[in-house]
């Protein structure tokens, strides 16, 4: 029981922060459709959540994966104004996330270079591609064939409420699916067992036989996917692409990923824990916009928030060190 | 031990609730119509303007407004736009291409809330969009460089094409230019905005100096917009080469822009938008719109001014 406390006092808080919100907005705040937009409305930072959790399981991150999907929504729509089929355009934005993955897993991995600096590179650079290849406009309008927006506004009728149909959105069900896959990769093979054994201590690692190089490059692979499918979402979503327009999911993905480690047991970043961190955002976003909270305001919770389970959980760990 | 250790998660859920208590409770007080703005553009100076002009309206009005800055997210103005529906505000004001919230602007008209557009866009799903004349605008200052430079000569010009409203500028200023055969177009330049454009252009229009070092080889500067205007004023001084004649024109108008044009340096027009305007008649559009009018108009232009030394302060 007082471990269960230890461990899961910030999911506690999280729970808090529902009941608070739940309290103050009775009539709109816990009801499905306010949770089935709450899904929709983070499933494009879940994946990228997700996917930079692969890379922090290393003890790496990554810091191009806003830009990659700012690219990776250029791409697909430059292609589908050369008139490329939605599948073709959508495997070859897929494409230019993985081989943006893997160049920065040659970077940090092969040659050695820190993965801030790295990752930082990499950064300015998938953005300037992304303005050279739309050439700084926004692609909206015709050019966004109908069925690649109206994947972001359909999804999976689930029944009807009153008289109006409840649909679980596709954007939703994508971020579950990606989710699910990275879990089975992360926390069910011996390729995620290595990874994490790489982020307990890479040395040691590499002694027992396990190719770090190599993990540790083709992490960067899922990331830069991962990045590229959550472009690909926002692009749907909006149904346009910028070349800036992935840029808020990088702080924010590192900050959902922060936050679910303040769940986890050692204090490592976990699949499931980040997804918990990304919903603390989402709701934070649609509850205190609810509230008429000031948006900068919100903006300064949010971080007091992350500081706060950090901070406990830093101190936790201090606390259970001494014993 | 054991019980500290107890407190301590406790501890962390009640800290966190908290908070949120102290905040709920001012919001909770509401009266008469409530009405959301949201914008991923509210640290734009223009942006302020308009928003606190509506909000001086909507005060006079009774409404209770709550300003979204989503700050340069668009899929998050569709979570707002989500949000805000959910919560049931009677009516929604936006400053974003509604080409890009489609999702937002659907649920909106699922729950029958009126959306008003404030130097947005039109779209069938927005009652109206209340804006300047973007075309206008850049008619005026690129006619205003062609006369000033009699009809030829290279120009530059300061573009950016992603952002709708400025880029129907870009094509006004296009037309105009080819339409003068002696006049060049020496390069169409696209500043990086993330610092406010001022540095980029600066540095942008130092290479052009750079590289035309002739003097009248540049006889003016078209600006789509105020920042790139005095980015190349500050190149042009910087290389000393003030004395040439060479005419800049931005559009806007902001306060800095005017100081400049005052001093009566390069730096010789630009356009202003009636910012205050917009943002009382997007109020006063909401309020007709409220009231059970159905618009005519699915654009409403709320008059420019040319701004030169003389009226510059």
């Amino acid at each position: 029981m007082v471990r269960f406390l230890r461990h899961y006092g910030t999911l506690m808080g999280m729970v808090a922060i529902v009941l608070v919100f739940w309290a103050l907005l009775p009539d709109t705040f816990m009801t499905a459709r306010n949770w089935l937009n709450i899904t929709q409305q983070v499933s494009m930072l879940t994946v990228a959540a997700v996917a930079m959790t692969v890379v922090m399981v290393v003890g790496d991150f990554d810091l191009s994966v806003g830009s990659m999907a700012s690219l990776s929504g250029i791409v697909a729509a430059v292609l589908f104004t050369l008139g490329w089929p939605v599948p073709l355009a959508v495997g070859a934005a897929l494409v230019v996330g993985l081989a943006g993955g893997l160049v920065n897993g040659v970077l940090v991995s092969v040659i050695g270079i820190l993965p801030f600096v790295a990752t930082l590179a990499t950064l300015t650079m998938y953005s300037g591609a992304a303005f050279i290849l739309s050439g700084g406009k926004t692609i909206f309008g015709r050019d966004i064939p109908q069925s690649f927006a109206d994947f972001a506004k359909s999804g999976l009728p689930l029944g009807s409420l009153g008289d109006k149909p409840v649909i679980l959105p596709w954007l939703t069900v994508l971020a579950l699916a990606i989710t699910g896959v990275v879990f089975v990769v992360l926390e069910l093979s011996t390729y995620g067992r290595r990874l994490y054994a790489i982020g307990g201590n890479a040395e040691a690692a590499r002694l027992a036989g396990v190719r770090v190089t190599w993990l540790r490059l083709t992490a960067y692979g899922f990331t830069g996917v991962g990045a590229a499918v959550a472009g690909l979402m926002y692009a749907s979503r909006v149904a346009s692409a910028n070349p800036t327009q992935g840029e808020g999911l990088m702080l924010n993905a590192i900050a959902a990923v922060f936050l679910g480690m303040t769940v986890t047991r050692h204090g490592q970043p976990r699949v499931v824990a980040s997804v918990l961190g990304v919903l603390v955002l989402g709701i934070m976003d649609n509850g205190l916009t609810q509230l008429q909270v000031d948006s900068y305001v919100r903006e300064v919770l949010v971080g007091l928030i992350i500081l706060l389970a950090v901070s406990i959980s830093a101190l936790g760990r201090r606390a259970t060190g001494r014993r | 031990m054991t019980y500290s250790i107890t407190r301590r998660g406790l501890g962390r859920a009640l800290v966190l609730a908290a908070g949120f208590a102290a905040l709920g409770a001012g919001a909770a007080l509401a009266a008469g119509e409530k009405i959301a703005v949201i914008t991923p553009y509210l640290s734009q100076p223009g942006t302020q303007f308009y928003v606190e002009a509506f909000e001086a309206r909507a005060k006079e009005l009774g409404w209770e407004v709550n300003v979204i800055d989503t700050q340069g997210d668009v899929a998050a103005v569709i979570s707002r736009i989500e949000d805000v529906v959910a919560q049931g505000v009677n009516g929604i004001v936006i400053n974003v291409d509604p080409s890009q919230i489609g999702a937002g602007l659907d649920a909106a008209a699922a729950a029958n809330i009126p959306v008003v557009g404030m130097d947005a866009g039109a779209d069938a799903r927005i009652k109206a969009n209340v804006t300047s004349n973007g075309y206008e605008m850049a008619a005026v200052t690129s006619v205003y460089i062609a006369n000033r430079i009699g009809g030829a000569g290279g120009v530059v010009m300061f573009t950016f094409d992603a952002f709708p409203p400025v880029q129907v500028r870009g094509v006004i200023a296009d037309a105009v230019f080819k339409n003068y055969p002696d006049i060049k177009v020496l390069d169409r330049i696209t500043p990086d905005v993330s610092d406010g454009g001022i540095a980029d252009s600066r540095a942008k229009m130092e290479a052009l100096l750079a590289a035309n070092p002739e003097p009248g080889s540049i006889k003016a500067v078209w600006a789509a917009w105020d920042q790139p205007a005095l980015g190349a004023l500050q190149a042009i001084e910087a290389a000393g080469r003030q004395n040439e004649g060479i005419v800049i024109t931005g559009i806007d108008a902001n306060p800095q822009a005017r100081d400049a044009i005052a001093a009566g340096g390069n730096f010789e027009a630009s356009v202003a938008q009636d910012f205050t305007g917009i943002g009382s008649t997007a109020a006063d559009t909401m309020a007709r719109v409220l009231g059970g009018e159905v618009l005519k108009a699915n654009v409403i232009y709320v008059p420019t001014q040319l701004v030169t030394s003389v009226n510059a302060k």
